[in-house]
């Protein structure tokens, strides 16, 4: 499928133009970083607001940018508790774990869950669970990227997945986490910006045409929605997986490492939380707008690409050109900071457990890290981005956010009851998640489809029987460690 | 971002698991308040404080977020009011529940830094 009314050039420009921006800042970035800690986690040294924008940077991803307006077009009211789940998910991670976790003074997830539970089995299981979850996020990266190529330029889908891969490895060999810091902060406000001009310059054009903008409340019709209404279950399972999902993303919380202490850490939570706010006015706009002005995409199976083609449609010419251009920009900037801030803390990961943790074995790891979803990106279909990145969340809920909880607030956590809760979560909610693919996603039960209601009480709960079944397993460091995560710096 | 005077000696990276685990250096008021018993009560009482607060307002928050569809599903009326034309379940979703996740945030960050100066006033008092 072709769309003639986007002009090529456009898109040529705006992809180069964000690709070399991204690289040169990460080259910048290497100039700066001398020392281990300036490699892994900038020293520790990042500032709240810098932070924010980095983690607001590195968070907002395909699923954010392009698949909330997509799913806005496709389900209406109900779209709208992906962007209060995903927000929301920062409010859980403010409460539970973000001042005690940058205590802990660890470099990763594995990190903490060894010098928690003082077991290399621990640290084995917790690596692997955040290898998965991190592929698992960067494949609908790539087939963001895929489409918004396709459509934008016209070249074949792979292209997009390629050169995001390209970018991404360049950036994160050259300058680690500190360049990447940078990176990311530029590309929140990039992001923000790249939404915000175009939807400012459109409703203005709307308004002007002396119409109503909403058609008279016409596009909140649900007479419009291509998909069934969710159940009651369906929002409140699919909210738990965001809400509780967000805690365990390996590339957020990367990013609470590098704050120079805890209660920085909480203030940085505090600005992201009013950063995607702000953010997420945006996509929902445009998902709204599309509902009247670009209906015929959910019926071509392309609702994903509502944000990329909206201004063209308001706009005839160079004006529709150049918003068109933003857009584009906006959305390969998403792919691309997802893409390497999952890229970074997954090699952080890899180096440190198949690599000896040396320099060079961090930037093997990177290539690695970036290949092997490429690899599965192009492989497979593209999902709506939204729902399968909710599906990442909800295994994140149901493994690493039982170990995190428990971790930094139960004493008697034990090795096996931590392996025991992540094994048993990942299998029930990665094997109904399979189920439901393997049944369809339209015949499959919502209990299949959407398990977080069920797998992350359940993790919970097997993590805790476990530990009070083996409670002499308890670790004798679990009273002063846990004193190190809550004990508060000095004033 | 301000770069500092002095830069550091620009080093080989090498392993980086040294930070995390028992055996680093931290605070004095910290290594007190594990080594006496006393201390060791402070740091649980600390402990409770924190994760009370934290539950009391997630727990606040998830009943707002999950009255929120109950109330649709149980006053499905609610759907045909429309302020300037935007349906209220729009406005609620879409608006009105983020300066909630705000409050919610601000209310804690505030509370967490009381219990910990309560605690910091403890711990200097010995």
């Amino acid at each position: 499928m072709t769309f003639p009314e986007l002009n090529p050039a456009v898109g040529y420009v705006s992809l180069i133009l964000v690709s070399l921006a991204t690289v040169l800042i990460g080259i910048y970035g290497l100039r700066i970083s001398r020392t281990t800690g300036d490699f892994y986690v900038a020293s520790r040294t990042v500032r709240p607001w810098w932070n924010a924008s980095a983690i607001g940077g590195e968070y907002l991803s395909a699923a954010s940018f392009l698949g909330v307006a997509g799913l806005i077009l496709l389900s209406g009211v109900d779209a709208l508790w992906f962007p209060i789940g995903y927000t929301a998910g920062y409010l859980m991670l403010l409460l539970f774990v973000a001042a005690p976790l940058r205590r802990s003074g660890a470099y990763t997830i594995p990190d903490f869950a060894e010098a928690r539970l003082e077991s290399r089995n621990v640290r084995r299981v917790t690596s692997l669970l955040v290898i998965a979850v991190g592929w698992l996020y960067i494949v609908p990266q790539l087939h963001g990227a895929a489409l918004t190529v396709r459509i934008t330029t016209g070249l074949p889908s792979w292209v997009g997945s390629v050169a995001v891969v390209v970018v991404v490895c360049l950036s994160v060999i050259t300058g680690g986490m500190r360049s990447i810091t940078f990176v990311q902060a530029f590309q929140y406000w990039l992001k923000l910006t790249a939404l915000a001009v175009p939807v400012v310059f459109i409703l203005i054009q709307l308004a002007g045409t002396g119409g109503s903008i909403t058609d008279n409340g016409a596009v909140f019709d649900s007479g419009l929605n291509t998909t069934a209404d969710a159940s009651l279950y369906q929002n409140i399972s699919l909210v738990i997986a965001l809400l509780f999902g967000t805690l365990g993303l390996p590339h957020v919380l990367v990013r609470f490492y590098t704050n120079p202490d805890g209660v920085s850490a909480r203030r940085t939570t505090l600005i992201v939380l009013g950063l995607l706010s702000v953010f997420y006015l945006f996509p929902t706009l445009y998902g709204v707008l599309g509902r009247i002005h670009t209906p015929e995409l959910a019926v071509q199976g392309a609702a994903d690409a509502t944000v990329l083609l909206l201004p063209s449609r308001i706009f005839d010419g160079v004006g529709g050109d150049i918003l068109s251009a933003f857009v584009t920009a906006g959305a390969f900037a998403a792919f691309l900071s997802t893409s390497s801030g999952l890229v970074v803390s997954l090699a952080g990961v890899v180096s440190q457990d198949f690599f000896r943790a040396s320099v060079s074995g961090f930037r093997w790891a990177a290539i690695v890290s970036a290949l092997i979803p490429l690899g599965f990106a192009l492989l497979t279909d593209t999902l709506a981005l939204a729902g399968s990145v909710s599906m990442v969340f909800a295994f994140t809920a149901s493994t690493i956010c039982p170990l995190l909880v428990l971790g930094i607030w139960w004493r008697g956590l034990t090795d096996a009851g931590a392996i025991a809760g992540m094994v048993s979560g990942a299998v029930l909610c990665g094997g109904s998640i399979l189920l439901a693919a393997a049944l369809g996603i339209d015949q499959a039960p919502q209990w299949l489809r959407l398990p977080a209601l069920w797998t992350v009480p359940a993790a919970f709960a097997v993590t805790v029987a476990v530990s009070r079944f083996t409670a002499g397993r308890r670790p004798s460091s679990a009273s002063r460690v846990l004193a190190r995560l809550h004990t508060p710096e000095p004033a | 971002m301000s770069e500092p005077v002095q830069r550091p000696e620009r080093v080989r990276v090498t392993a980086p698991q040294s930070a995390a685990g028992p055996g680093t250096t931290y605070p004095v008021a910290r290594e007190m308040a594990e080594q006496s018993d006393v201390g060791e009560l402070f740091v649980r009482s600390l402990l409770r404080s924190q994760l009370r607060l934290a539950v009391v307002v997630a727990s606040g928050f998830l009943v707002i977020l999950v009255g929120i569809p109950v109330l649709f599903s149980v006053f499905p009326v609610i759907h045909s009011w429309t302020v300037a034309s935007v349906p209220v379940p729009w406005l609620l979703l879409g608006l009105g529940i983020y300066p909630v996740v705000i409050g919610c945030a601000v209310l804690y960050v505030r509370s967490a830094g009381r219990i910990e100066q309560r605690f910091r006033d403890l711990v200097d008092d010995q």
